[in-house]
């Protein structure tokens, strides 16, 4: 009886053990960071989101890494859904030394708001790259600002952009616009000459629209003053007459039918198949799109680039720039070893490599792609128009809309392309929407 | 041999106090932590969390898309309950009354879909959908209604009832078992004294085979309110994201939105204090509404 009892309540103890086991953190990480000679050494772990760009290039960076530092233990966290995954190391305190901020649930404002990332503003005064120059000089878009500190250095140059299909137009001899009314006259001829409603976006996601065409035209019109004005949700921003004017433009292209008719259905890669297919000529999305359909890309397609040309006539192209930061957490275990990888992958020459593995661009300047053979040409094309001020002039925005914001805009944006909205609706809705953003900040 | 009742008392704990322990771990603590968490000001993706009160709340009475998503919601189980018991009542007794041969080839058939992950009948369902290589549209194309073609669940008015159609094929088959199993226990009897008093089909139906299937009906109905207020978030999520501007956020759905998408955590707990007090107000009233005598004849 007595036996049973006992039986009874250590196999309830073992079940309960199990539980325990099950729901602990592994912690107890008692290795030492630094090696016996005082060389870098211990578990270095990675967080990178592996989208659009692949990562190939990751895989290089981080091979070269452990032959220069064979004390160094690397522990990679990465996939499409690392965000998500690692999220309750995040939330526990634990989280990995070295994070790439890219992808869908990672948000470097955030990041910064909870007091997640180190404050490298002193660290990277004393970076030198290998010909001498520093690197807090040598990036082609300064990192984010804080209130004077600066938590991440941005690692991934990239813009959004509008993709047309070269061979298609110059096999028909279609316009390639560098304004808005030469956008119209180029639709309209596609559609008179192809029978197909010329652009075509996500209505799932429309912060593609919001970030790939109406962000260049702020800043056309309005300089960084209005990009940052309307960003931020500026009292009367969204209300301008110069945001009006580039709403009217939108809804000029709904009037005229230039949206797909069916693009509130479609997501993004549905959106970018269509493109590929030809239902479409015209797609705002940013330098990734080759890379991530790589596999569907139909024989002759070719890949063309113009920054999105929602600008007025008179006004250059505008580009705004979409950082991808690399950023070291402030609860890092490792951070010597942290700051020597970081160290380690900004220089010039993995950022030519970081354009042959990605097709997109490494934010340091001086880089000379056009001697890599890797990189694809309409990359070197485009880096070759972004760098002549007299083409395209670059805008730079603050830091990213916050989500709060860019969701209602979003929501208020894609019934404007659908039809159910003026641009002066939208623009009431826009001017609420930011308002009830500055009273949740209070 | 006589147990003895500490016995009967140790055995009935062993078979209880794990239950107990995983339902805690399970059901308990994430229900309070959910509780816990509404009144915080919470990003949910760091450790830093502010206690707020009753903010959230009042935040959740003042947001104008709460009342759209309890709308989108109770249309669904509405148009769910009716479109799922109507087809199901209708496959049961066809299956079981009319004597077709090929009735076990149509049961399995019927079933199919409740064997196939909600995620993936949903991502079946947008290709079904979509506007220009979608079954739906080329075969309206096809039958010469091109007026009727447009872009389903890109439509802010026909992409909440789009989404009705897969969730009742997705929901027929189990509950057709379930009525099936209940005609099956009713005896032949009943219906060949009605046929010699010379009661019509439709009159069997309505004074036999319903009173005495009531007791499934009334569980299936309450199974379909409760994962319709608790899993009509997964259809939505996969076919449309709660868009176009929120035509079909269903409570889940927003809730999913505001707690990992823009970073309100404690928002979106104290959305789904909404959405369980929503459900235990829904199933009392459908209880109280059901309540009807068991009928034996």
């Amino acid at each position: 009886m007595r036996v049973k009892r006992r039986l009874l309540l250590m196999l309830m103890m073992a079940f309960l053990m199990a539980f325990t086991v099950a729901c602990s953190d592994d912690d107890d990480d008692s290795s030492s960071n630094v090696g016996t000679d005082g060389e870098i050494a211990g578990d270095l772990e990675i967080q990178y989101f592996v989208g659009g760009y692949g990562d190939s290039w990751w895989k290089e960076v981080i091979a070269d890494f452990k032959e220069a530092y064979p004390d160094v233990n690397i522990i990679e966290h990465a996939g499409p859904n690392i965000n998500e995954e690692m999220r309750s190391r995040w939330v526990s305190n634990d989280p990995p030394d070295v994070v790439y901020i890219d992808g869908a649930g990672s948000s470097e404002t955030q990041m910064v708001e909870d007091g997640q990332l180190m404050d490298l503003t002193d660290w990277l005064a004393g970076i030198d790259l290998e010909g001498g120059d520093k690197l807090a000089d040598s990036f082609i878009v300064k990192p984010a600002n804080y209130d004077g500190k600066i938590y991440s250095l941005p690692l991934v140059f990239d813009t959004w952009g509008t993709w047309y299909d070269k061979a298609l137009f110059e096999g028909n001899g279609y316009t390639i616009p560098t304004n808005f009314d030469e956008f119209m006259e180029s639709m309209s001829e596609i559609k008179a000459g192809e029978g197909i409603d010329p652009f075509v976006t996500t209505g799932q996601h429309p912060y593609y629209f919001l970030r790939g065409m109406l962000y260049p035209a702020f800043a056309a019109a309005g300089g960084e003053e209005l990009l940052a004005d309307v960003i931020t949700g500026k009292e009367g921003a969204w209300s301008s007459e110069q945001v009006l004017d580039i709403m009217t433009r939108v809804e000029k292209m709904v009037d005229e039918g230039m949206f797909d008719s069916g693009l509130g259905a479609l997501n993004h890669t549905q959106s970018q198949m269509n493109f590929l297919l030809h239902e479409n000529a015209f797609i705002p999305v940013g330098f990734w799109l080759p890379n991530e359909m790589k596999n569907d890309i139909p024989d002759g397609f070719d890949f063309g680039f113009i920054p999105s040309p929602m600008n007025a006539a008179g006004e250059t192209y505008a580009i705004v720039p979409d950082l991808r930061p690399l950023a070291i957490a402030e609860e890092a275990e490792n951070p010597d070893a942290a700051k020597a990888f970081v160290e380690f992958v900004f220089t010039r020459e993995y950022a030519s490599s970081f354009s042959g593995h990605t097709g997109a661009i490494m934010n340091l300047n001086g880089v000379d792609l056009s001697q890599n053979e890797d990189v694809p040409v309409y990359l070197t094309e485009a880096n070759a128009m972004i760098n002549d001020p007299a083409v395209v002039q670059i805008y730079e925005k603050p830091h990213p809309m916050s989500a709060d914001l860019e969701t209602p805009i979003g929501n208020a944006l894609i019934s404007l392309m659908l039809g159910n909205m003026t641009a002066e609706e939208f623009i009431a809705e826009a001017e609420k929407a930011a308002g009830e953003y500055r009273a949740g900040l209070e | 041999m006589v147990q003895s009742k500490k016995q009967k008392y140790t055995f009935l704990a062993f078979c209880l106090v794990p239950t107990f322990i995983m339902f805690a771990i399970f059901t308990l603590y994430p229900l309070f932590s959910g509780l816990y968490y509404s009144f915080f000001d919470w990003s949910g993706s760091s450790s830093n969390r502010e206690f707020i009160g009753f903010a959230n709340y009042i935040k959740l009475f003042k947001d104008t898309i709460i009342p759209d998503t309890i709308i989108h919601d109770y249309f669904l189980v509405v148009t769910k309950i009716i479109g799922i018991m109507v087809l199901a009542m209708f496959f049961a007794v066809a299956l079981t009354q009319l004597k077709i041969k090929e009735a076990p080839f149509y049961r399995i058939v019927f079933f199919f879909p409740n064997i196939m992950s909600v995620v993936v009948i949903g991502i079946l369902w947008t290709f079904i959908y979509n506007p220009s290589l979608g079954l739906v549209n080329s075969g309206l194309e096809f039958l010469g209604l091109e007026e009727w073609v447009k872009p389903w669940l890109g439509d802010e008015k026909w992409a909440l009832p789009s989404i009705i159609l897969p969730a009742v094929w997705a929901g027929i088959g189990l509950f057709m078992l379930m009525l099936m199993g209940g005609i099956a226990n009713i005896s032949k009897s009943y219906y060949e004294a009605a046929r010699i008093d010379g009661a019509s089909e439709w009159q069997q139906f309505w004074k036999i085979t319903l009173p005495l299937v009531w007791p499934q009906v009334k569980v299936s109905i309450l199974y379909i309110v409760i994962t319709t207020l608790n899993g009509s978030f997964i259809l939505v999520q996969v076919m449309t994201g709660g868009g176009p501007n929120n035509s079909t956020h269903v409570m889940g759905s927003y809730l999913y939105q505001q707690a990992f998408k823009q970073y309100n955590f404690g928002y979106g707990a104290t959305i789904g204090v909404m959405i369980l007090v929503l459900s235990l107000i829904t199933v009392l009233f459908f209880q109280f509404l059901m309540r009807r005598e068991k009928v034996e004849y």
